[in-house]
């Protein structure tokens, strides 16, 4: 288990080795720099600039010298923002996005858990059919439409209630988390629930199931003891990727809630080629995916003893 | 002295897509105290379906017992519909399946899975339940018992995971075991020391067994009586010594001329059964096994032949035995 653990950190190190590489780069290819401005600068002052930023150098030695940096946990500073280090800015916005995708991720892989195991229980009857509806619409509705929605509903609940039980906009309480990681989870949610349903339905027919029906168990003990861990295996399988899902669109529903997250970083600083700030949360927000994958195969471990040997 | 378990004209049908399927009809036998009982026949005959409904594991819908009663200790076990721990299931009767590879939870060790049981049924604090389920692993002759029990189902054999079926199904002293097919997923050596296994336990137990299988060697190595089902109903029944040698039934012929034998005098070709069962959507008025019987009659198309007494146990449902047959029976059966 140990060994197996550090196999697949150094396997995620190279992964986010490459990423960084990739992204390094995909950057340079992009036309135009990030001393572009909107104002005519004398070629003077440009190449100073240039070398001051060590942007005159050849680009395989700026990767050198960007890789030492890197390992030393040097992001260097924003060419955009002044006065900021890109650490700043992963440090600052970061636990924004990760508290949000977190409770995104728990109520998606909850719901979708138990209303999976609903449809499979009530299948084929009224509320099988409703929500398999519903769930359709989850996964084929965009994020942005479902965030205008929670919007809206936000504002008719506190008309309703007379007083603001969930603002509409911002971050700082737990008021300000619940409805946009609801919208932001709800997709993936939609789609566990798709998954822990047929795979639900596959457990029942299973022979092991036969098995603890001839033993005599009740109903409720074969569903918790036998169906429901069994089931869970293939939602968990998914988690990682929906992890990563879940993260990088989280932008949209931190543009509509207008919530400090870094996604909005990520995004500004592709458009404004800021070389360290693309550079920073790329490498970043690879490295915290790589590691999440790396997690949940960890736990999908301690479900399944199968996997614990291998 | 009663028997102890009666079945009394068992009819089960199961709701398809293309119509309803009359899986069992009218199936009626008994099982006396620490007999081993076999049910041989073909895929589709309806021997698995007989005793899944004793068990009330058939699925309803689609399956419906339409009648028949199961009386076990003269209480009747198809009425009670109740699942729960005081059911007969895993208590009075226990069940082994066909594959043991997949029979088992694959994410729960041997251990609690026959401890489950004895927690359920008898209450046993978990502890308790653990240590005996130790010691039921040990009677089923797996070795290091104690480790074992905390192991997976990946970890075993399919040998040893039928032994720890075994395990699990007599966890309970239940008074009958049925073993559905408990050795056709295994290979030759390991299906003999199975099958010593559950001698050596009926022996220890006093046990009843319900033993379904298509294998007639299985059948002469371990049964005392033997029901021979064809077509959802049961053919031919008598000891194991009246089926095999006084076979009275057209088709229990076909299927010891199917069998191999290393005898001398045997024939060496193994003669099939030409066709295939009949159609159960709506089965023929007449006898189930017309069509492909080599003695058939006209009687046997139309008229539904009746179980006539050929000794005191033995009984078979064959026209041939009608009085009024101009057929000589005795030179039929004689080969």
């Amino acid at each position: 288990m140990l060994a197996y653990t550090i196999k697949r950190l150094l396997q995620g190190v190279i992964t986010v080795w490459f990423i960084a590489t990739a992204t390094f780069f995909g950057m340079h290819a992009v036309p135009g720099d990030p001393l572009a401005a909107d104002k005519e600068v004398p070629p003077e002052i440009w190449a100073n600039l240039q070398a001051r930023y060590g942007l005159d150098k050849p680009v395989p030695e700026q990767y050198v010298i960007y890789l030492g940096n890197m390992l030393k946990g040097d992001f260097g500073i924003s060419y955009t923002q002044q006065n900021r280090e890109v650490n700043d800015i992963i440090a600052e916005h970061f636990k924004v996005s990760a508290t949000l995708g977190i409770l995104a991720i728990v109520f998606a892989a909850f719901g979708g858990i138990l209303w999976g195991a609903l449809t499979a229980l009530y299948r084929n009857r009224a509320p099988d059919i409703v929500i398999v509806f519903l769930v359709i619409l989850g996964i084929s509705v965009p994020s942005f439409v479902f965030a205008a929605l929670g919007q809206l509903g936000v504002v008719n609940i506190n008309n309703a209630l007379g007083f603001t039980l969930f603002p509409v906009a911002g971050w700082g309480t737990v008021q300000h988390m619940i409805v946009p990681s609801m919208v932001l989870g709800l997709g993936t949610m939609a789609f566990l629930t798709r998954l822990m349903r047929s795979s639900m339905l596959e457990i029942a027919n299973s022979d092991f199931i036969r098995t603890a029906r001839s033993k005599g168990l009740p109903a409720t003990r074969v569903f918790r003891k036998h169906q429901l861990r069994n089931a869970i295996l293939p939602v968990v399988t998914v988690l990682g990727p929906s992890i990563a899902a879940i993260t990088t669109g989280g932008f949209v529903v931190e543009m509509v809630f207008a919530i400090p997250g870094l996604g909005r970083y990520f995004v500004q600083a592709v458009q404004q080629l800021d070389y360290t700030v693309i550079m920073g949360t790329t490498v970043f927000y690879g490295a915290f995916l790589v590691f999440m994958v790396i997690l949940v195969d960890l736990v999908y471990g301690l479900i399944d003893p199968r996997v614990r040997l291998e | 002295m009663s028997a102890l378990l009666e079945v009394a004209d068992l009819r089960v049908e199961f709701d398809t897509y293309g119509g309803t399927v009359q899986a069992v009809r009218g199936v009626s036998f008994e099982l006396d105290r620490g007999q081993t009982l076999a049910i041989v026949g073909e895929s589709g005959c309806g021997k698995s379906v007989t005793v899944q409904s004793i068990m009330g594991l058939i699925p309803m819908p689609p399956g419906r017992i339409t009648s028949g009663t199961a009386k076990l200790d003269g209480k009747d076990v198809i009425a009670d519909k109740r699942i729960d721990g005081k059911d007969i299931r895993g208590r009075l009767v226990g069940m082994i399946f066909q594959d043991p590879m997949s029979s088992l939870n694959p994410t729960m060790t041997i251990g609690e899975q026959i401890a489950e049981t004895l927690q359920v049924h008898r209450g046993y604090s978990h502890r308790r339940a653990i240590a005996r389920a130790i010691e039921l692993i040990d009677m089923t002759r797996i070795p290091e018992a104690a480790k074992r029990a905390s192991q997976y189902p990946f970890e075993f054999s399919g040998g040893m995971l039928q032994r720890s079926m075994i395990a699990m199904s007599l966890a309970c002293e239940p008074s009958i075991l049925i073993a559905d097919e408990p050795t056709t997923a295994l290979d030759v050596t390991i299906q003999a020391q199975i099958l010593d296994l559950m001698r050596d336990l009926q022996r220890d137990n006093g046990m009843a067994i319900i033993l379904i299988t298509h294998d007639l060697g299985v059948v002469a190595r371990m049964a005392d009586e033997v029901l021979v089902m064809y077509a959802g109903e049961v053919v031919e029944r008598g000891s194991v010594d009246d089926v095999f040698y006084r076979s009275a039934h057209p088709y229990t012929l076909g299927l010891r001329a199917a069998m191999p034998s290393n005898r001398d005098d045997a024939a060496q070709e193994l003669t099939p059964i030409d066709g295939s069962p009949p159609d159960l959507f709506a089965p023929p008025a007449g006898c189930g096994y017309f069509a492909r019987c080599p003695h058939a009659m006209r009687a046997c198309e139309t008229e539904h032949p009746r179980a006539f007494e050929l000794g005191e146990q033995h009984r078979a449902r064959c026209w041939l035995h009608h009085e009024d047959c101009n057929v000589d029976a005795g030179e039929v059966f004689r080969k």
